[in-house]
């Protein structure tokens, strides 16, 4: 089965890092920019799984969500994020959000928890 | 490239630069414009959060600082932190170079120990690293130095490698002695702040203390009618003295003052009444039992450890300058200052004032009186000082300043 990931963080590098960090352990990646890009690539690449930044030109995360989760209420979208205060991540739990990441990330947990939401929904 | 001019010119820079998070970035940028590599980077300790994170990384395939972060368990910090490594590699760098070839070696031969030295390859891979030096102290991992591969895709050889290692080393002393300073700096406002606690704990307990004493005197002086109500006026007419003769008037000093004039009667409670308010002259035998009025003062204080000062001056009030006094018969300087200046005080006090045995006289005449005993009787220098600060007390605030108390009898 293919694994389908997005990510999307409007850092490039960041994109890329966590591009090659997923494609090594056999991930499909696709990488966008953008609240805006992110609708759009789940509507046209159905990931599995989105790493979905807040803080983001055009649209930020949170609208993104919101509108993902709307139109796909069963893609999982962990939020991985500089923003840590409690009122933003109560309101991207009632948004549908499955996770809250913060940054700086352990990629050990990144990359467990994006296992156990997958497996979550093999199940 | 100077290597040892590069040295000496980071040392220079370390010296003038205070927060190690600055000279770590400048270390960076450094190696990235002088080094032509694809990645700089520094991973360091962060000891508030248990982790460690990039303060900064460089070049065309740099990783935003701030955005990972490594705990102990990470292949990478686990592998410089464990006691041995496998192979005989060194604890002192890592080469990506070497690990292929420790992995090749190892294919045939033992191919259960490569899966460990596998994973380390790809975590120094996917930190665009081909080189990691680290820095200790002691046993310590403080950071990681990450090079990245050069842009010339030579190796990095020995000489470099030697270089890289005493640069982090500079460093993490650098770091080391910063963090220790200012954990030494909290350390000592926390302490000097701790002081001050104390001490304006200790002030007010003080004042509390004294306050506790006044009122204690004020009732001791009850008992006496002609008395009643001057106890204050001692005090005053002690303390202007006490500054007049230059002693510090605001902190304990003035303190202990004040305490010996509020007590220095206090033994007169152990006095049997009939020989305290006697209408006429004392025989010697009850001259005898006044005279232990001291002693008894001397013993009421006794317990009160922080009254050692106060109690010598009660003890001490009838001692005489030319040594003919008692209980001890002390001679000039020998007799503490608070009892020379209570002695004054007291015995202007009884000849302007009207008791049981006498009508109040002038203060000229007191006046008078004190200078001629002084010498023999009283301290000279404290008789000047006293006529002197009352003369100014009186011309300042009129002649009420001493007569208002008493005219309420």
């Amino acid at each position: 089965m293919v694994k389908r990931l997005l990510i999307v963080d409007d850092e490039e590098e960041i994109c890329d890092f966590l591009r090659s960090f997923f494609e090594d352990r056999q991930y499909l990646v696709e990488t966008g920019h953008s609240g805006i890009q992110a609708v759009e690539k789940v509507r046209s690449f159905k990931p599995h799984i989105v790493l979905l930044d807040i803080q983001m030109p055009e649209m930020d995360g949170m609208k993104a969500l919101k509108i993902i989760k709307a139109e796909n209420p069963q893609v999982k979208v962990i939020m991985v994020t500089a923003v840590e205060t409690q009122e933003k991540i109560e309101e991207s739990m009632r948004l549908g959000a499955d996770n809250y990441i913060t940054k700086p990330l352990s990629l050990e947990y990144l990359e467990k928890d994006v296992q156990e939401k997958l497996s979550g929904l093999l199940q | 490239m100077n290597y040892e001019q590069v040295l000496r010119d980071v040392a220079k820079m370390m010296v003038r630069l205070k927060k190690p998070a600055r000279l770590l970035k400048m270390i960076t940028r450094f190696i990235d414009k002088n080094f032509q590599l694809d990645h700089t980077s520094i991973i360091v300790w962060e000891n508030s959060r248990s982790r460690y994170t990039f303060v900064d990384s460089k070049g065309s395939s740099r990783i935003p600082a701030g955005f990972l972060r490594f705990d102990r368990e990470h292949p990478l910090i686990s592998w410089f932190s464990q006691a041995s490594r496998p192979g005989r590699m060194s604890r002192d760098y890592l080469l990506c170079s070497d690990l292929e070839e420790q992995i090749e070696k190892n294919k045939k031969l033992n191919p259960d120990s490569i899966r460990s030295l596998q994973i380390l390859l790809k975590a120094m891979q996917l930190m665009k690293a081909e080189a990691a030096i680290p820095g200790y102290f002691k046993k310590d991992l403080l950071g990681l130095l990450l090079l990245g591969a050069k842009k010339t895709k030579q190796t990095f050889d020995a000489r470099e490698v030697s270089f890289f290692q005493t640069l982090v080393q500079d460093c993490s002393m650098v770091v080391k002695t910063t963090e220790y300073h200012q954990s030494l700096l909290e350390r000592n406002q926390k302490l000097e702040s701790q002081l001050q606690e104390i001490e304006s704990m200790r002030a007010r307990e003080q004042k509390r203390y004294y306050e506790i004493i006044r009122s204690l005197a004020q009732q001791v002086n009850a008992k006496d009618p002609y008395t009643f109500g001057h106890i204050g006026q001692v005090e005053r007419l002690g303390v202007i003295t006490g500054r007049e003769l230059g002693m510090d008037m605001n902190g304990r000093e003035k303190d202990i003052l004040s305490a010996g004039l509020l007590l220095h009667d206090v033994g007169k409670i152990g006095i049997p009444d009939h020989i305290l308010n006697k209408p006429a002259r004392l025989d010697a035998e009850e001259w005898e039992i006044m005279k232990t009025h001291v002693d008894k003062g001397a013993q009421i204080l006794e317990p009160l450890t922080d009254f050692k000062e106060v109690r010598d001056i009660v003890y001490s009030h009838h001692e005489r300058w030319d040594g003919t006094g008692y209980p001890r018969g002390l001679k000039g300087e020998q007799i503490p200052i608070g009892a020379r200046i209570v002695c004054v005080v007291d015995a202007f006090h009884a000849i302007v004032s009207t008791r049981c045995y006498s009508k109040g006289r002038p203060i000229e005449t007191a006046f008078e009186e004190l200078r001629k005993c002084g010498g023999s009787q009283f301290d000279s220098k404290v008789v000047e000082a006293f006529i002197s600060a009352l003369t100014k007390e009186m011309k300042r605030r009129g002649t009420g300043f001493f007569y208002d108390a008493e005219a309420k009898h």
